[in-house]
């Protein structure tokens, strides 16, 4: 893993690329492409979550669509059929999904091998079951309509750019949240198991605690994005929350990296950008696609995608440095 | 008669069929270096990874300056004072040098997510302290200069040594070492050697499970030997060289 | 429910059960021999159906051959998994393994759309449809080959494992990989084995299973997921407590769906494996001594 010294460079990317992203919403611009880029900001916010679990506690959530589908779902019925204050249904599905992980995955993370997987991937299936069958307040298999947008006082998040602005406010905080967590002492915990939960587990970490503790994290924040889709479409269906759909996230943390933070927002934008496509050509061929880029990811790179290009990008550098010194 | 930093009474431990510990009493006074020696399969890893809470015990119990740990688990002795090293080191391959002794800090600090998520500033004030004396504990083994690299860039002596220093970053008032000159040359192990006398000045009660008996010999205050399960011996390095219990169970054995 | 439809209702779940045990016992082998879980075991029961469908109606291939080639052709597609998914990733960790087989099943399942279409389809039976009198019941005879050959097979599989020299190597595998290479047992081999295994006892099960209950190309994920349940019971150690479990799931499904509870209709029967599951992990997070933790 190279360290790259903060230079010039890195400023400059990060100012050019912030100036790009808030550019993006006009319609002289790339406005025509608001909407992806919203669905794409909603995809990261679930895919660092799913980075860090798999990157972290070495363990692989099948069912994360569980998650961001529970939010979208509560945060719907309580808004809609029963009134509720949009912003604190976000939050009581928030806490709701988090307590829901938590009692999934401690008794999950307690037993060796790698039961999460399986139990994930259950999970995902019974939600989706409970979302198509439980229609008295989910809607049926053809979900709910006529979800309220999300306001602030007076101002209403009813235009797309509106929404552009807040759920990459969302995003960023997440973002940001999760960098500030890797490079804390919990996150040193974290690198410590990743490294050797033995070993972890002889310097004072509850490899187990902090396993869960990832887990339930990501799991909130499947729920905000999960949120965020539901008053960004107006409108959920259990198609959304498949299985399918799990494995797209998946797809976006492998590509983004395991253990990365900001490669998810590669990863997600990559696989949306990729998936309409070849949903728009080829039909029923984007799942073969998918499987062939998780096993290929995982067997040439198992870092993860961006990860690897970062490497190479560093490696190039290097070289180009080197050879100006030698002329 | 000081106080046991450590003691087992009735202490057994049984996989499956195969008794690997037979109803041990033994008892590591405070402040001094205690060697555990014994041929091949005389349960010394076995007794080692119960006291540091790797294992549950079968039988018996053991007791830390007086407490029952029997129920505590592992990361639960690391932050009571009990630390240990590996026999393959597990450093933390994807950590620098001064990293891996800053992991061993985290029992003795408490930033947890919250702090964390948010970056405030008691977390960074944390984050100093931690900084500071773990790179005490990386000059204390000689590795300073070191601070930078890549864990897994030393050479194995060096590792060892680095595996100590995360593991004297717990703060722990028992330091048990697993096998440490394994692997380690001549001028290595007479730096090992130097570097206990060090922690056992510093008051920390050190247990070490060696092979290696010039290593042994020459350092440890106390000797326990084990033999198939069972103590069959006690005393200091000299008594125990002429025992002739020792020598019978290391006959056939390769005395290095 | 009448005694007569009790007895539909258990033979029913046997035979469901009985496939679930063939899955089941896959994910055994696979696991015990290469600590891996192979999240592609589902689809190797829908490719048995798959092929014996093109082999048996639209090749017009007759049965025996058909059935024999749709275990062959699964078995390999094992073998091509095994070799170039996993034996090509080497040393890596259990996460990117875990990765590589959901990549592998649903790229499985994705050529089998494109192949087969996403309607059901049906080989032949066996023997034919007329239903047989069983303990006032009516059992179809496609229903006894499926337990029949659960049976036989588990049979097979274990004097394999006890009397033949690979079947003992894999046991040997399946305890240690360092102690097997020590005694010249090569472990590539052996894992190889337990896929082209796995893969053959799904394969059968699908070939079996699917005149009765149709197959096609989504019902990968369902059975990989019951399959893996009963060998959740089994603690993925014991191929009998595998069988035991896949019939026990079987049968609960069954009688569930069977029973009328009210609201639970047979929309739910998917969950009640899934529940099952997490009861499981309840129970054994509970019971679990400190050294299965730390190993």
């Amino acid at each position: 893993m190279l360290r790259r010294a903060k230079g010039k460079w890195t400023y400059f990317l990060v100012a050019a690329l912030l100036l790009f992203s808030i550019l993006i919403p006009f319609d002289w611009f790339l406005g025509r492409y608001t909407s992806l880029v919203i669905l794409i900001g909603i995809s990261t916010m679930v895919t660092v979550g799913l980075c860090l679990l798999m990157g972290y506690t070495g363990q692989v959530s099948l069912g994360q669509a569980a998650f961001y589908g529970t939010g979208a779902y509560i945060s719907a019925i309580l808004s809609k059929t029963y009134g509720v204050n949009p912003w604190l249904a976000m939050l009581i599905a928030a806490a709701a999904t988090g307590a829901f992980a938590y009692v999934i995955g401690y008794p999950t993370f307690r037993l060796r091998g790698n039961y999460l997987a399986m139990a994930t991937l259950g999970l995902g299936v019974i939600m989706w079951i409970l979302f198509r069958q439980l229609s008295q307040y989910t809607g049926g298999p053809d979900g709910m309509a006529g979800i309220p947008y999300l306001s602030v006082g007076g101002f209403t998040f009813n235009t797309p750019f509106r929404r552009y602005f807040l759920v990459w406010f969302f995003c960023l905080l997440v973002l940001l949240v999760s960098q500030n967590i890797v490079r804390s002492r919990v996150g040193r915990a974290l690198r410590a198991i990743h490294g050797s939960e033995a070993a972890a587990e002889s310097i004072g970490v509850n490899v187990t605690q902090f396993k869960v503790k990832i887990f339930v994290l990501s799991a909130v924040y499947a729920s905000l994005a999960g949120s965020l889709f539901a008053h960004h479409l107006r409108h959920v269906s259990p198609q959304s929350f498949d299985f399918l759909a799990s494995v797209k996230l998946v797809v976006m943390a492998v590509i983004g990296g395991l253990a990365s933070v900001w490669g998810a927002v590669f990863g997600a934008a990559t696989t949306r950008i990729l998936s309409d496509e070849l949903l728009l050509r080829f039909g029923e061929l984007d799942v073969i696609v998918y499987g062939l880029i998780l096993m290929l990811v995982m067997v040439f790179m198992p870092e993860g995608l961006f990860v690897k290009l970062k490497d190479v990008v560093a490696h190039w550098r290097l070289r180009y440095e080197q050879r100006g010194t030698k002329s | 008669m000081s106080q046991s930093v450590l003691e087992a009474r009735n202490l057994g431990k049984t996989f499956g069929g195969l008794v690997a510990l037979d109803k041990l009493d033994l008892a590591i006074e405070t402040g001094k270096i205690t060697a555990i020696i014994g041929p091949n399969g005389a349960g010394k890893t076995t007794l080692f990874n119960l006291i540091a809470g790797v294992y549950t015990p079968s039988t018996g119990e053991i007791r830390f300056e007086g407490m029952p740990v029997n129920r505590i688990s592992a990361h639960g002795r690391a932050a009571m004072g009990i630390a240990r090293s590996f026999q393959n080191v597990l450093l933390f391959g994807n950590m620098t040098v001064l990293e891996n002794v800053m992991a061993g800090q985290h029992p003795r600090s408490s930033s947890g997510f919250l702090e964390g998520a948010l970056s405030l500033p008691k977390a960074h004030r944390e984050e100093e302290t931690v900084s500071l004396k773990a790179t005490k504990y990386l000059n204390l083994v000689g590795l300073g200069i070191y601070a930078q690299q890549e864990a897994l860039s030393l050479p194995l002596g060096q590792q060892k040594l680095l595996g100590i220093a995360r593991a004297l970053a717990t703060e722990p008032r028992v330091l048990l070492l697993d096998e440490p000159g394994a692997g380690l040359s001549t001028i290595e192990k007479r730096a090992l050697g130097d570097l206990i006398h060090r922690v056992s000045e510093m008051g920390i009660s050190v247990l070490l499970v060696e092979h290696d008996m010039p290593l042994v010999m020459g350092i440890a205050q106390w000797v326990i030997v084990l033999d198939s399960g069972k103590k069959i011996a006690e005393g200091t390095a000299a008594q125990i060289q002429k025992d002739q219990r020792v020598i019978a169970a290391y006959l056939g054995e390769d005395i290095d | 429910m009448s005694a007569d439809q009790f007895v539909q209702y258990l033979v029913s779940g046997v035979t469901q059960g009985s496939v679930y045990a063939l899955v089941a016992l896959g994910f055994t082998i696979i696991y015990a021999v290469t600590k891996i879980i192979n999240f592609a075991q589902g689809e190797f029961v829908m490719l048995g159906g798959m092929l014996s469908f093109t082999l048996a109606h639209s090749a017009g291939i007759s049965l025996v051959p058909a059935l024999i080639l749709s275990v062959l052709g699964t078995a390999a597609i094992g073998a091509v998994l095994y070799l170039l998914a996993i034996r090509t990733a080497r040393k890596a960790s259990v996460v990117s393994l875990i990765i590589i087989t959901i990549g592998a099943a649903i790229f499985i399942r994705g050529i089998a759309a494109q192949l087969w279409g996403v309607e059901a389809v049906r080989p032949p039976f066996f023997t034919g449809d007329e239903p047989l009198p069983f303990l006032g019941a009516l059992i179809r005879p496609q229903a006894l080959w499926i337990i029949g050959t659960s049976l036989v097979a588990t049979a097979v599989l274990h004097s394999f494992l006890s009397y033949t020299m690979m079947g003992k190597a894999l046991k040997a595998s399946a305890i240690s990989h360092v102690a097997a290479a020590m005694v010249g047992i090569d472990t590539r081999l052996t894992s190889l084995a337990a896929f082209v295994i796995a893969a053959a006892l799904g394969g059968l099960g699908g070939a079996v299973m699917s005149p009765l209950t149709l197959t096609s190309y989504n019902v990968g994920v369902m059975l990989g997921l019951k399959g893996f349940v009963a060998a959740s019971i089994g603690g993925f150690k014991s191929p009998l407590a595998s069988v035991v479990g896949g019939i026990t799931l079987g049968i609960v499904e069954s009688l569930a769906v069977g029973v009328d509870w009210g609201p639970f209709t047979s929309a739910y029967k998917d969950a009640i494996a899934i529940i099952l599951l997490l009861l499981i992990l309840l129970l054994r997070s509970g019971t679990l001594a400190a050294e299965e933790r730390a190993g």
